[in-house]
């Protein structure tokens, strides 16, 4: 295929158009909004604290109301332009929030018995074989949940068998173990 | 020296190449959305998207979206080469070595 140079020139100046038209289209799909709103969250959050107002209730609501409108501007901008949902990160960050969120503070909170501090201690390690076999999709998904429920359900549920459940969780790493060298194809 | 891709030469190709290839890597546009930003009809977009989907350039994924059938178009990374490889063929007719 051969062009005269008035042609080529004529379609880099088409491409430059097509690409201004794109660029300026797009500004308005940054992420700029979010930054935006949580911004504004965080600084109403802080000022209110510092005006000395400590209702516990203040900061969970504003982030209530901050997470609404994240998922409004989420579909509102998805409806023209749309990321490739990478569904294994989003996977690790629903584990790291799951563990940051609600199994650290609410479940186990500051380890307040020996027992305690022993789940923590487990579940620290466990956090990180949920990731890792999200990750790496492999089995230390499955053990980083198993002995994460076994944990946690011990200690609020069946805390006078905690020790038994934690004889268990070993059991379930031995298991593995022993499944991963001998029988896993 | 790289070579006119003749696919991608065709004016309305031309422009939405340009235009899908300006988007990061991984965003995808609405059909209705790249209609109205290049001014084209809705025929003459669905005939030069099959044409490029056709030769890999892009990629079209067709999903719902608040329960109504959307339309979304890439580039792919064959895509993005191939216009690479295009602008640059272009270059050189300007500039010949």
């Amino acid at each position: 295929m051969n062009i005269s140079p008035e042609e080529a020139t004529q379609a880099l100046r088409e491409i430059e158009a097509s690409r201004s038209t794109m660029r300026t289209a797009i500004q308005s799909h940054r992420g700029h909004y979010y930054l935006w709103l949580w911004g504004l969250i965080w600084m109403a959050t802080s000022a209110i604290n510092w005006l000395g107002n400590q209702n516990p209730w203040i900061a969970p609501g504003l982030c209530g109301v901050g997470l609404v409108l994240t998922f409004a501007i989420a579909f509102l901008q998805g409806r023209q332009l749309r990321a490739r949902v990478d569904k294994k990160f989003v996977a690790v960050c629903i584990a790291a929030l799951a563990f940051g969120y609600i199994a650290w503070p609410i479940i186990l909170g500051p380890p307040h018995s020996y027992k305690a501090a022993f789940g923590f201690g487990m579940v620290v390690f466990m956090q990180l074989y949920v990731i890792g076999g999200i990750w790496f999709d492999n089995y230390l998904l499955w053990v980083g949940i198993a002995v994460t429920v076994l944990t946690l359900a011990s200690l609020v549920f069946f805390p006078g068998l905690f020790w038994a459940f934690t004889l268990l969780c070993g059991a379930t790493l031995f298991g593995t173990g022993y499944y991963i060298r001998y029988f896993w194809r | 020296m790289e070579a006119l891709d003749p696919v991608i030469h065709q004016p309305a190709r031309l422009q939405l190449m340009a235009a899908l290839c300006q988007l990061g890597a991984g965003l995808r546009v609405d059909f209705t959305f790249l209609r109205e930003q290049l001014g084209l009809t809705d025929g003459n977009l669905g005939a030069h998207l099959a044409t490029l989907e056709s030769r890999g350039y892009i990629s079209v994924d067709k999903e719902f979206v608040a329960r109504r059938p959307k339309t979304f178009v890439a580039a792919t990374e064959a895509g993005r080469t191939a216009f690479a490889s295009h602008v640059s063929a272009l270059r050189s007719i300007l500039a010949p070595q």
